[in-house]
């Protein structure tokens, strides 16, 4: 379903993705396991487009010279220079690191501005299966966004990226600072999500609750693969254990 | 004394308000400070003079292709001036100074100075209010002033350009991975701005003679309220135009009519110093969190 490769990103001369190439098939969970500064956020950046738009605007002001080089390919086509907004009409959509939310307007309107593009989508619909998935958020539908704990600003940070319709969605550490129990609700939650046929690539560095669930997954170290398998193997992998287990 | 203060103090703050609001709505979703709004401002009224004089149109088709055109200036100038210098405040400030300026000396060098230059009222007569005579076009500034209010609100609620405003002017790259065009969305609110500040040019010029010096004033207006409430927020902006409307018929009353421009500017010193966000705003806020 998506294709990466040779992906090699650099910020001014640092380089913070080295020739990395990774693989999603349809319905799978793909992890990408790394720690602080290993290039998780940039690959998902890249993948999603929201690069493009940060190294055009770093251009204009002058600042960092963002390069990206390598391919990506999206069922077949080509999306290397694809903006952010065309990748989400394909249904490429990211959850950013840390739940921005919008913080004035009401979860309900959060959601419904997170559709604002797709013009082709009945929005009911879309609020249904969101609320399907985390029925939490219909209770709160009404609170504004700012003053929800952060639990349940990453439910609804997941939930807006489910409202375009994604086909393969992109999350970046969605386990962040949250306790092991929501931590467990959350992967209960993206197990549902897969089950309704949508593909999910999930950068994560605090492993241990993902693992058992993921398909196949790479670990990335200083932007570089170290090494790639089913979940099962990373499990059983004796310097996975050692860096992400803490064992 | 008292009733006229009232009446006059809630006129003038309406005209405040219609004249700030676009200034802050392009602000508060794009983060351009546009500072070529007075020479939009004037734009707008000469732009309905000619329409009206010279083409001979029905007022209210030469009010809505002004409103259209002027927008569509916003819109164009978003692509064509402020692309190159997006992301540097200091730029985008001067470049859309200069640009409002020679706006403005364009006019005065064309003699767009004289007696003859003033819009029509929407309807002549007038009415007392507590015993205070107010003029109907007073009445149309208040009913106008209101309906912008309602229809920003509608706008911003319920269409999906309002939404993806909502998106961009409070995290932007949350909005952008969520499909939503920055640049799209900036050009639109110059749009909306501009085509606002054509709103207050029709409906406040009637009141007197179209000067290129207004032009001027309408910036510092737009300026000294936004600072005052809060760039960003519209409550902010109708606290603050309030405020200051009063403060300036007060002033114009007990002291003299000179005084009221100094109002504007000991307004900007004073919240600076005191609370730098504005009454309402959180720019500010934001920056001490993170």
């Amino acid at each position: 379903m998506l294709e990466a490769r040779d992906l090699m990103v650099f910020f001014e001369n640092a380089l913070a993705i080295n020739d990395l190439s990774v693989e999603v098939h349809r319905e799978e969970i793909v992890g990408v396991l790394g720690s602080n500064s290993a290039g998780k956020t940039t690959l998902m950046n890249t993948i999603s487009g929201l690069i493009i738009d940060i190294k055009k605007k770093e251009y204009r002001r002058g600042g960092e010279r963002i390069t990206v080089l390598g391919e990506l390919k999206f069922e077949g086509e080509d999306i290397t220079n694809a903006k952010p907004s065309e990748r989400v009409k394909k249904g490429i959509v990211l959850s950013r690191e840390r739940h921005p939310i919008f913080p004035d307007s009401s979860v309900g309107e959060n959601l419904k501005i997170a559709t604002c593009i797709r013009r082709d989508l009945k929005i009911t619909e879309r609020f249904e299966f969101v609320y399907s998935i985390f029925p939490q958020l219909k209770e709160i539908s009404k609170r504004k966004a700012g003053f929800c704990s952060g639990g349940e600003q990453q439910m609804l940070s997941i939930g807006m990226a489910l409202m375009p319709r994604p086909r393969l969605l992109l999350m970046d550490e969605p386990l962040l600072g949250l306790s092991p129990a929501l931590q467990q609700h959350l992967v209960r939650a993206i197990r549902q999500i897969r089950g309704e046929q949508v593909t999910i690539l999930v950068a994560e560095q605090f492993a241990r609750p993902l693992l058992p669930f993921i398909d196949r997954g790479y670990v990335i170290e200083n932007g570089t693969l170290v090494l790639m398998g089913t979940g099962q193997e990373l499990m059983e992998n004796p310097e996975v254990k050692a860096a992400y287990f803490g064992v | 004394m008292i009733s006229s203060i009232l009446v006059y103090g809630l006129v003038n703050s309406v005209i405040l308000a219609l004249i700030a609001i676009g200034f802050s709505l392009t602000f508060g979703i794009s983060g351009v400070a546009n500072f070529a709004y007075g020479g939009f401002y004037l734009l707008s009224g000469y732009l309905t003079w000619i329409l009206l004089k010279y083409l001979g149109l029905p007022f209210i088709v030469a009010v809505f292709i002004t409103i259209g055109a002027v927008g569509l200036l916003g819109f164009l100038i978003y692509w064509v001036i402020l692309l190159r210098v997006r992301g540097i405040v200091l730029s985008e400030v001067i470049a859309t100074f200069a640009l409002g300026v020679g706006m403005l000396e364009f006019f005065r060098w064309k003699g767009f100075v004289t007696y003859e230059f003033t819009l029509p009222y929407f309807k002549k007569g007038m009415l007392l209010i507590a015993d205070v005579p107010v003029d109907y076009q007073r009445l149309f500034i208040i009913a106008i002033g209101l309906a912008l209010v309602l229809f920003l609100y509608i706008f911003t609620h319920h269409t999906r350009i309002g939404w993806s405003f909502r998106g961009i002017a409070q995290n932007e790259r949350t909005a952008i991975s969520l499909g939503i065009e920055s640049d799209w969305t900036a050009a639109l609110s110059l749009a909306f701005g501009s085509a606002m500040a054509a709103v207050a040019a029709i409906s406040i010029l009637p009141l007197g003679i179209i000067s290129i010096n207004m032009g001027y004033d309408v910036l510092l207006i737009a300026v000294a309220v936004g600072i005052v409430g809060g760039l960003e927020s519209v409550p902010g902006i109708l606290v603050a135009s309030l405020i200051l409307g009063y403060a300036q018929i007060i002033t114009s009353m007990y002291i003299s009519a000179e005084w009221m421009m100094v109002v504007y500017l000991a307004a900007i010193v004073l919240v600076l110093t005191i609370k730098p966000s504005g009454l309402f705003g959180k720019f500010k806020e934001l920056e001490e969190r993170v």
